[in-house]
Formats: C-alpha cells, sequence, structure tokens
C-alpha cells in the first residue's frame, strides 16, 4: 500500500502546485461566470471588489509584480499610497477581465466602444501597403482588437498564444468567428514570414509594442528609466514599406472603453546600417506614446512583472 | 540555375549584408538560418521582401519557407518553380 501510495505521487496522480493552482484558477472562473449568469456585470464587479482584497492581503507575490511599475509611476507615494495604487491596479485588470468574460458569453451590446482615429486608419489600409498596428498590455486591449472585425481587410496577430490558459482570450469564449487570425510566434522564425506576406497583401498585422519575449531589442526611457521594447514590428514595417499606428485602449467608465489611434509614422532607412538606428528611434516614439497614456491611465497597465528588466 | 545561385548569394552579401563573406565562401547545401549562414528571424523579413522584389515571388508562410530556406539551392529551386 505504502509503495502504491509513493507511486501515485511519482507518476502525478496528485496534482502538482501550478496544477492545484490551475484547479483554484479555474475554481475562481467558474464563480465569476455564475455570478454574472445569475446577477449580471454589476453583480460580478460587486463580487471583485472582496476578491481584490483578500488576494492583496494574502498575496506578496502581486505586490512585487506591480511595485517595478506603481514605484516609477508614482515616485512620492509612501506604503499606503502604494498599497491603494496596487488595489486600483490589480482591481482594474479584474474589470476588464470581467469585462472580456461578459462579452464572450456573448454580451456584446453591453458595451459603447468609441474609437478616435478610425478614419486614420482606414486611409492608411486603403493605401494598401499594409499596416503593423502596434499596441501594448494597457487598458481593454483585447475588445480593441476585437474592433478591428470591421476593417475591410484581414487582420492578424502576432501573438504568442496559450491554447490551455485558464483565463481564456475573449475570443475563444465568443461563440461567433474570431475577429482576427493568430499568427503564432511560437512557430518557425517567430512567424515574421507570415507577418510579412500579410502586410505585402495590404493586411493588418497587431504586434504587442511592449512585451519582449525573444528576438533583437532596442531601448528607450520610459518612466524615466531606460526599458526594452521589441525591433520586430518596426524592422517589419520598414522593409515592407507599410507605416507603423500606435493604438491604445482604455476602459473609460462602467460600460464604456476608447480607442486611440496616438501616432503614426513609417520607419525607414536606406541600408541596413541605417536600420538599428531607425528601430531605435521608433522605439522612443512608441515608449513615448505608451508613456502619454499611462500618465492618462495610470492604473490601466497591466504588465505583471519588473517591465525594465524583460 | 548557375545564375540564379550566384544572384541569390549576391544578394545575401550585398542586402542582407552577410559580413567577411564572399559568394565563394556560401556553399549551395549549407543552411541560411541558424548555424549555417547565422541568419535570423528579422533577416527572414528582409530575404522575403527582396524575394518579391528581385524575382516576383511571394513566400507565404512556412510552410513554403521552410522548404525554400533551407539552403541556397533549394531557394533557387522555389524561385524556379514559382516565378512566371
Amino acid at each position: 500500500m505504502r509503495d502504491f501510495g509513493k507511486k501515485q505521487v511519482k507518476d502525478g496522480a496528485r496534482p502538482s502546485a501550478s496544477g492545484r493552482w490551475q484547479q483554484l484558477e479555474a475554481l475562481g472562473h467558474s464563480c465569476f461566470y455564475l455570478t454574472m449568469r445569475l446577477f449580471g456585470l454589476t453583480g460580478a464587479y460587486l463580487l471583485l471588489v472582496p476578491v481584490v482584497v483578500v488576494y492583496l492581503l494574502g498575496s506578496r507575490e502581486i505586490y512585487r509584480r506591480t511595485r517595478p511599475y506603481l514605484r516609477r509611476r508614482f515616485p512620492g507615494r509612501g506604503r499606503w499610497g502604494l498599497w491603494q495604487a496596487t488595489f486600483k491596479n490589480v482591481h482594474s485588470f479584474g474589470r476588464v477581465l470581467v469585462d472580456r468574460a461578459w462579452l464572450g458569453i456573448g454580451r456584446k451590446r453591453a458595451f459603447q466602444g468609441e474609437t478616435i482615429g478610425y478614419e486614420r486608419l482606414l486611409k492608411l489600409v486603403a493605401e494598401g501597403k499594409g499596416v503593423v498596428l502596434l499596441t501594448a498590455h494597457v487598458g481593454n486591449w483585447q475588445t480593441a482588437l476585437a474592433h478591428l472585425e470591421q476593417l475591410p481587410v484581414p487582420v492578424h496577430a502576432l501573438m504568442h498564444y496559450d491554447q490551455e490558459a485558464v483565463a481564456k482570450h475573449y475570443f475563444d469564449l465568443s461563440p461567433g468567428r474570431r475577429p482576427f487570425h493568430i499568427i503564432s510566434t511560437d512557430g518557425p522564425l517567430g512567424g515574421m514570414v507570415e507577418a510579412t506576406a500579410a502586410l505585402q497583401r495590404g493586411e493588418v498585422v497587431t504586434i504587442m509594442g511592449d512585451r519582449l519575449v525573444k528576438g533583437a531589442s532596442v531601448t528607450a526611457d520610459f518612466l524615466g528609466e531606460p526599458a526594452r521594447f521589441p525591433a520586430a514590428a518596426y524592422v517589419l514595417a520598414g522593409c515592407v514599406g507599410a507605416p507603423v499606428a500606435a493604438m491604445f485602449a482604455a476602459k473609460t467608465g462602467r460600460r464604456s472603453y476608447r480607442l486611440w489611434i496616438r501616432d503614426v509614422w513609417y520607419p525607414r532607412w536606406q541600408d541596413r546600417e541605417q536600420r538599428a538606428a531607425a528601430c531605435q528611434a521608433s522605439g522612443a516614439r512608441f515608449a513615448c506614446n505608451l508613456q502619454e497614456h499611462v500618465d492618462e491611465y495610470p492604473y490601466q497597465w497591466y504588465n505583471f512583472y519588473d517591465f525594465w528588466q524583460q | 540555375m548557375e545564375n540564379l545561385k550566384e544572384r541569390l548569394k549576391h544578394i545575401l552579401i550585398d542586402e542582407i549584408k552577410l559580413q567577411g563573406v564572399t559568394p565563394a565562401d556560401i556553399k549551395d547545401d549549407q543552411p541560411m538560418f541558424g548555424e549555417g549562414l547565422g541568419l535570423d528571424s528579422l533577416d527572414a523579413v528582409e530575404l522575403v521582401v527582396l524575394i518579391q522584389k528581385h524575382f516576383g515571388v511571394q513566400i507565404a508562410d512556412m510552410d513554403e519557407g521552410k522548404k525554400a530556406f533551407a539552403s541556397i539551392a533549394s531557394l533557387a529551386d522555389y524561385i524556379q518553380e514559382h516565378r512566371g
């Protein structure tokens, strides 16, 4: 019997720590879905407050993950001030997850969206050179991407895609078709061949401009200190002759969100020697746009790790 | 076909800027990416654009790219097969 017990552990019959965490996470998600179905969006928002408070009281990890950003964004704040900021940051993220789930169960009409610069984006698409749409983990960015299904050309998202994640993307939960096609960065050459071909066909490729997973990077000042940003988007745009459009999302009210096309530019270089400098300038421009956005919406920053060490 | 391979080698050296390499140093069956000629994913972007520009051939995805990018010889074969 004892041997059998040992074997069970060895073979992984008992869930591992990460497995148990995943089960707990799945249970939490089920509770929120049940609350939403029974009490609507308001019920889920109300449930969110005690959940976030308990989470903040019980987890040191979340402070480790949020402090690198919050200390730089609110340099003058003491412990209590930073605790409040952490609460607002995590609570804001929770609301975005609730909204995403709400959209996922088919309640599209629950939110009113506004896109500032949409006409400009349409003009860029009409040029036929493709568009690199550079976004970031701020605001309800998945809602933003879903909004792009109205564009007259196919939209691709160059992204790491975890099909096993408990926190499914809203487009996995939604009963309709996906609003965009995913080009996985896990594929050969990081999906760059597919992304290049899509731009050559005049299509739109969205890329997260703030998440460096692998590959080439540029360094730019962000909130007063140098941080690394991925360079792939600028190389793609420059080689194909496509514009880069920086687009950010924010939740602006209980049932409203806004998208901005904040800036548009064309990375250009004459020869390869100039490429690094052109990408560097583009990275600095993106960082500047991103900083303006977090100045305006400081609690809607969802890179929960030390961004300056990535 | 030999002319095409030579032209591809010149494109790699002159436009992708392979450093310290002459056309004679590049073997026809040498892998282009990774430990072969050392090209990376950003070079792949340039290469896809250059193939389109010089030969009017599009490499749409890695199903095609895997075969085409294996070596200079396989890229020449791919271009030969696909150009109009």
